[in-house]
């Protein structure tokens, strides 16, 4: 008997700049929303895995899983907190597949689990520039620190690389920013929703040469939420799904670590856990890099999009800058990337993030989006969430 | 020069730039670690090397920085034989393959008391 796990539901809230709201409002609000989408009652979810990555550091709260249960009513429930900087979402939603395909299996320590709650919020207003900025550099390792480097020193030492060793021409890297930024701009729940072009990305301030201000996440607030429910073979209990489609199926999830220092990888623009993520899930899935019609890609930097769209095999090495140029990955293109803005518009609240991607991927494959904003025809959806810049990756394959 | 007992590389905080340094195999290695790559040998008494003449891979000017570092900040990823680094640069003036070593006295973040050397070119004749 073969164990599925279904997305049954989903929400999000709005990722915005200062939400207004407490860490644990916003989590219970994309909560609420996602039961009320699988039409599950919080008296059948079996375990809650709650993505937050920086609440100590900014808003000064702890013991947040425990929070949020009382605050859903989810009494009784097994509980628990996941952090992995950046990709903190997508390691929660990786939990929580792992908790109901494990337990399925029954054994000492194993409770049965039909329906699995899976939150991840982030309130990066919660602290001042001074400390958000502190926080996000102690991310990198500590000779790194020393030196003052910050994640953005790491994403333009890789833009000058990708670059000069491509000769791409800088209208690249613009161009990935004006396509998400397009893409977000009929996005309800994105943070940008202004559409900027090639010329205003490439007159943005530059925050570390050659990237810009076009070309970086901004900070967030905001929280996503997903109901994963499983299926023995037969019809699944809790999968509601729409009208229109099933509950998507979670093909494949691989994690993979990777150099935690970057400057150690002998090559700047190779990411080795993104490589090794997508191998996983790519087998797993059993599919290829082809066969995706849909694909969300951390761009918490405009070159992130195009060194992890090269290292995942959707395109060769030193051509995704030609394909984005050519359209590829525009809405209507052949691989569309990132049709909800990505973090680049969408916004980068860390713990959400993650599960923003595949709340996006769920919207798409189920067929629930306008027009303007749907991938016709969607079977397949990858994402691929990344935390630091690199040292550890998590990449997901659903299948309508 | 070997660390204290009971220490690791991980609890020494070199100057920018020295390497550690494999007693066994004299594997380097830059970013601390609990034992050597190669042969796995703890890093507790790894020995320390004077990284000398490097050549740069990449650069960036940095202008947005954290309030204790300065602002523009130069830096280079550069590589040293086997060992691979990004510091601070002297001035925003290196390119890839440009020769460079480490020279100088610097603070490199306010508040900080070590001092430590940055990058510059070496003049090619």
């Amino acid at each position: 008997m073969t164990t599925e796990v279904r997305v049954g539901g989903v929400g999000m809230t709005p990722f915005e700049s200062d939400s207004g709201r407490s860490l644990v409002d916003l989590a219970a609000a994309a909560a609420e929303e996602a039961l009320a989408d699988a039409a599950v009652d919080p008296a059948a979810v079996d375990a809650l895995h709650f993505g937050n990555a920086l609440a100590e550091a900014l808003d000064d709260s702890a013991g947040l899983a425990n929070a949020l249960a009382a605050a859903l009513g989810l009494d009784g429930a097994s509980a628990d907190r996941i952090e992995n900087t950046s990709a903190t979402g997508a390691s929660a939603f990786h939990r929580g597949v792992e908790g109901i395909g494990s337990r399925a299996a029954g054994g000492a320590g194993s409770d049965r689990t039909d329906v699995a709650l899976v939150v991840g919020a982030e309130k990066m207003s919660a602290g001042d520039t001074r400390s958000v900025t502190e926080a996000i550099s102690r991310l990198v390792h500590r000779r790194e620190y020393a030196q003052g480097i910050t994640l953005p020193s790491f994403g333009g030492l890789a833009a000058g690389a990708y670059l000069d060793r491509h000769d791409a021409p800088r209208e690249a890297l613009a161009a990935v920013a004006a396509k998400n930024h397009g893409n977000a701009v009929d996005n309800p729940v994105a943070q940008f929703r202004k559409p900027v072009d090639v010329e205003d990305a490439l007159d943005s301030p530059i925050v570390a040469a050659p990237l810009r201000l076009y070309d970086c996440c901004p900070m967030s607030d905001g929280a996503a939420a997903v109901v994963l429910t499983r299926t023995d073979g037969g019809e699944p209990a809790t999968d509601r799904g729409t009208e229109a489609a099933p509950a998507p199926r979670v093909a494949g999830i691989a994690s993979a670590t990777g150099t935690h220092a970057v400057a150690e990888r002998p090559d700047p623009l190779s990411i080795d856990s993104v490589r090794t993520a997508g191998e996983r899930v790519f087998d797993r899935a059993g599919i290829r890099p082809d066969d995706v019609d849909v694909a969300c890609i951390h761009d918490a930097f405009t070159v992130l999009e195009l060194i992890e769209l090269e290292e995942l095999g959707f395109y060769e090495p030193g051509t995704a800058w030609e394909a984005t140029l050519d359209g590829d990955t525009a809405l209507d293109g052949d691989l569309p990337v990132n049709p909800g803005g990505g973090l680049k518009a969408r916004g980068h609240p860390l713990g959400a993030t993650g599960l923003s991607q595949i709340v996006e991927l769920v919207w798409q494959l189920r067929g629930d989006l306008p027009a303007d904003r749907r991938v016709d025809g969607a079977e397949t959806g990858f994402a691929i969430n990344v935390a630091g810049f690199g040292n550890n990756s998590v990449c997901t394959v659903l299948r309508a | 020069m070997t660390g204290p007992k009971g220490e690791t590389s991980e609890d020494r905080d070199l100057p920018a730039d020295r390497a550690f340094a494999c007693p066994d195999c004299d594997r380097r290695w830059y970013y601390d670690r609990r034992r050597c790559p190669d042969c796995g040998r703890s890093s507790a008494d790894a020995a320390t090397v004077r990284l000398e003449t490097g050549a740069v891979v990449a650069t960036s000017t940095v202008e947005t920085t954290p309030p204790d570092v300065r602002a523009p900040n130069h830096l280079a990823l550069v590589r040293f034989d086997e060992v691979q680094l990004i510091a601070q640069a002297a001035d925003g003036e290196l390119s890839p393959g440009d020769r460079v070593r480490f020279d100088g006295s610097h603070r490199l973040r306010d508040g900080r008391e070590r001092t430590d050397p940055r990058l510059v070119a070496i003049d090619e004749p």
